[in-house]
């Protein structure tokens, strides 16, 4: 099967772009995959990962002062006791959902465009995790007495407060971490053998050797392999729901204005699947130009990505517009005067920043000619990350910062340690994205073999409507 | 002695078509290897479905299991804290952890599962010894059989018959021989 001529189609808006540029058989496909990883390294790559140690390297300083000091190298103060590190905890764990949306729930749903950017996403929902998970370790103060979170036989005789949710956090971001580690790592075996078997020299033969684990292909791994992903993908769909569950729960369980209200849950997992789209879009638009994948992270990708942001967008809009109702018609005063200060407190200027960014912004997704152009998406993601920082700050420190009683009230200021981690976790999570994207194939190559397979059954058979149109391509509007 | 005769072929009919036939000429100790799952492959090696289903349900049970009766001799029984008189044993206090402990269990077994079932890691096996099957993983579809070394030149006949492409052999001592 050779590669079908890149023909252009009429500029028809009702046909969808197509799911995979030309038909490349099993061998261009690994080897198209393959390529940025055997390739010679290159300048922008080395440029980008040196800036990002020097992130990472500030990273470490500003981790090394909070150790040194303590927490008061921070700008928390009592009323606002949680800021930054909260506000890039939840921001960052929300980031992740979106890897664990791709991979697991279009999964499930046989969503055929997730095969090609599923990789790349968990991998996204890894890193971001992992950026998640440093900031309450941080926060602890004492941080090397984390194990205290766990419950173990103690001399103390004391055990963990099981009815509280940051309890549970404990537990559901450490089982996320987990089960996306595992799953991603899973999809990841059978292209593993392919870079050990594809490999020139020896060594690389061992490495990747040693992490295939010894896939061989056969038929008994893979009728273990093939239910083994499906029932990860049917266990991560109800976990990546319960994580954000949950962490809206530390902020819906306690009683503070601004944070008691029932419609955290749903309104949070909407924001984290939002705000990890968008994430998705920032890194993917830049790496499948760098990795030359344009034709297996085609236009119809970034499209659909673009509508699931607008989707997601306006979930989050009727978020906005039920809490500040409710706490208009509550009638509860301080839950009111928690929303009034939104927007005419000292952090007016962050509440309309986050309003023009995650409602305003998103809406022009509704057109086509803006959805499809490559520059336009990039920046729309951009602002979208922007935005929901933004919202999570407001959540947080604007709620906190206005106590019941005026006396108690003050004001949160960020010192630069604070912006140094927040700084270096984005700086750390770029380096280790670019690591990856150098060190495995970004692209699962087995299942983009197995999506040609599915396309050419389908043009064989007839199959719907829109599958002629999938063989042929149209110019990206770039 | 254990040998295995390694062959190439062409596409997936063809080396479903030949598991069968060798199947039915009484030979149990086949594998067919290819870069993605071959629709009838199972049926035609004679492979029972996976084990891995019933693992994971009883990984989650008894995920669920422990994280409840975890949290209810914790605090419960063992240290009971007063806050804000709640009951000690508040059940709905405890479901996310029962949830989580769930999907922790279940994945773990499915993860491991695979593992153990699939025989990983083992990152040498005799296969690897034939250059060409480096394609197994690429594009290649190759049929395996294990058979004794004095079965092994017998074997290559009938797989030739079979439409085989490169046939070769791996005795034990992994002296590879492409007749």
């Amino acid at each position: 099967m050779s590669t079908a001529p890149n023909q252009l189609l009429a500029d028809d808006p009702l046909e969808p772009y197509p799911l995979m540029v030309g038909r490349p058989d099993d061998r261009t496909v690994t080897e198209d995959v393959l390529r940025p990883i055997w390739r010679p390294t290159r300048k922008g790559w080395l440029m980008l990962v040196g800036l990002g140690s020097v992130g990472v390297a500030l990273f470490g300083l500003a981790v090394t002062v909070t150790f040194a000091v303590g927490i008061g190298a921070w700008g928390n103060n009592i009323p606002v006791a949680w800021a930054f590190d909260i506000t890039n905890f939840v921001w960052w764990i929300g980031i992740g959902h979106a890897g664990t949306l791709i991979s697991a729930i279009l999964l499930l749903f046989q969503q055929r465009w997730r095969t090609s950017i599923n990789r790349m996403a968990e991998a996204m929902t890894l890193f971001a995790v992992m950026m998640a998970g440093a900031y309450p370790l941080l926060h602890l103060g004492r941080p090397q007495f984390f194990y205290w979170l766990f419950p173990y036989p103690s001399t103390l005789g004391l055990w963990p407060q099981f009815k509280s949710p940051l309890l549970w956090d404990v537990f559901a971001v450490s089982t996320y971490f987990t089960v996306s580690f595992l799953f991603w790592y899973l999809g990841l075996i059978p292209d593993l053998a392919s870079l050990r078997d594809a490999s020139k020299h020896r060594w690389q033969r061992m490495v990747y050797g040693i992490f295939a684990l010894g896939w061989r292909g056969s038929a008994h791994h893979w009728r273990h392999y093939r239910i083994a992903y499906l029932l990860l993908a049917g266990l991560a769909t109800p976990l990546v729901l319960s994580v954000h569950t949950i962490v809206s729960f530390d902020f819906a369980v306690s009683v503070l204005p601004g944070w008691h209200t029932t419609i955290f849950p749903p309104y949070f997992v909407a924001g984290a699947i939002f705000s990890g789209f968008a994430m998705v879009l920032t890194l993917m638009i830049p790496a499948r130009r760098y990795l030359g994948l344009e034709h297996f992270v085609t236009m119809r990708h970034l499209e659909n990505m673009a509508k699931v942001i607008l989707a997601t967008g306006l979930m989050v809009d009727y978020g906005y517009v039920m809490e500040n109702f409710f706490a208009w018609y509550g009638g509860n005063p301080y839950e009111a005067f928690a929303f009034w200060n939104r927007s005419h407190g000292p952090y007016a200027w962050a509440f309309f920043t986050q309003m023009t960014c995650n409602v305003l912004v998103p809406q022009l997704l509704w057109f086509r000619k803006l959805r499809t152009s490559v520059a336009v998406l990039w920046v729309i993601s951009i602002l979208v990350n922007v935005g929901m920082w933004l919202e999570r700050f407001n959540i947080i420190v604007v709620s906190l910062h206005r106590d019941f009683m005026p006396t108690m009230w003050g004001i949160y200021t960020p010192t630069w340690v604070d912006w140094s981690l927040f700084i270096g976790t984005i700086a750390t999570f770029g380096t280790l994205f670019l690591l990856f994207l150098r060190a495995v194939p970004a692209v699962s190559a087995s299942e983009v073999k197995e999506l040609r397979r599915q396309l050419d059954a389908e043009a064989a058979g007839g199959g719907t409507h829109a599958v002629p149109h999938l063989s042929q391509t149209r110019p990206e509007a770039s | 002695m254990k040998t295995y005769v390694l062959a190439k072929f062409a596409d997936e009919g063809a080396v479903l078509s030949a598991a069968r036939a060798l199947r039915e000429g009484g030979h149990r100790a086949l594998d067919i290897h290819s870069p993605v799952p071959i629709h009838g492959a199972e049926e035609a090696l004679g492979l029972r479905p996976s084990k891995i289903p019933t693992l994971a349900l009883l990984a989650g049970l008894t995920g669920a299991a422990t994280a409840f009766l975890m949290q209810w001799w914790m605090v419960g029984f063992n240290y009971p804290i007063n806050v804000g008189n709640r009951p000690p044993l508040s059940l709905p206090a405890f479901i996310p952890i029962i949830f989580e402990l769930t999907v922790l269990f279940a994945a773990g077994a499915i993860f491991f599962g695979v593992m153990i079932l699939a025989g990983f890691p083992r990152t040498h096996h005799p296969v690897f010894e034939v250059e060409g099957f480096r394609s197994a993983s690429i594009d290649g579809i190759w049929l395996s059989a294990e058979v004794e070394s004095l079965d092994a030149h017998p074997m290559v006949d009938q797989l030739r018959t079979l439409g085989a492409g490169q046939v070769s052999i791996v005795p034990e001592d992994l002296q590879v021989v492409t007749p």
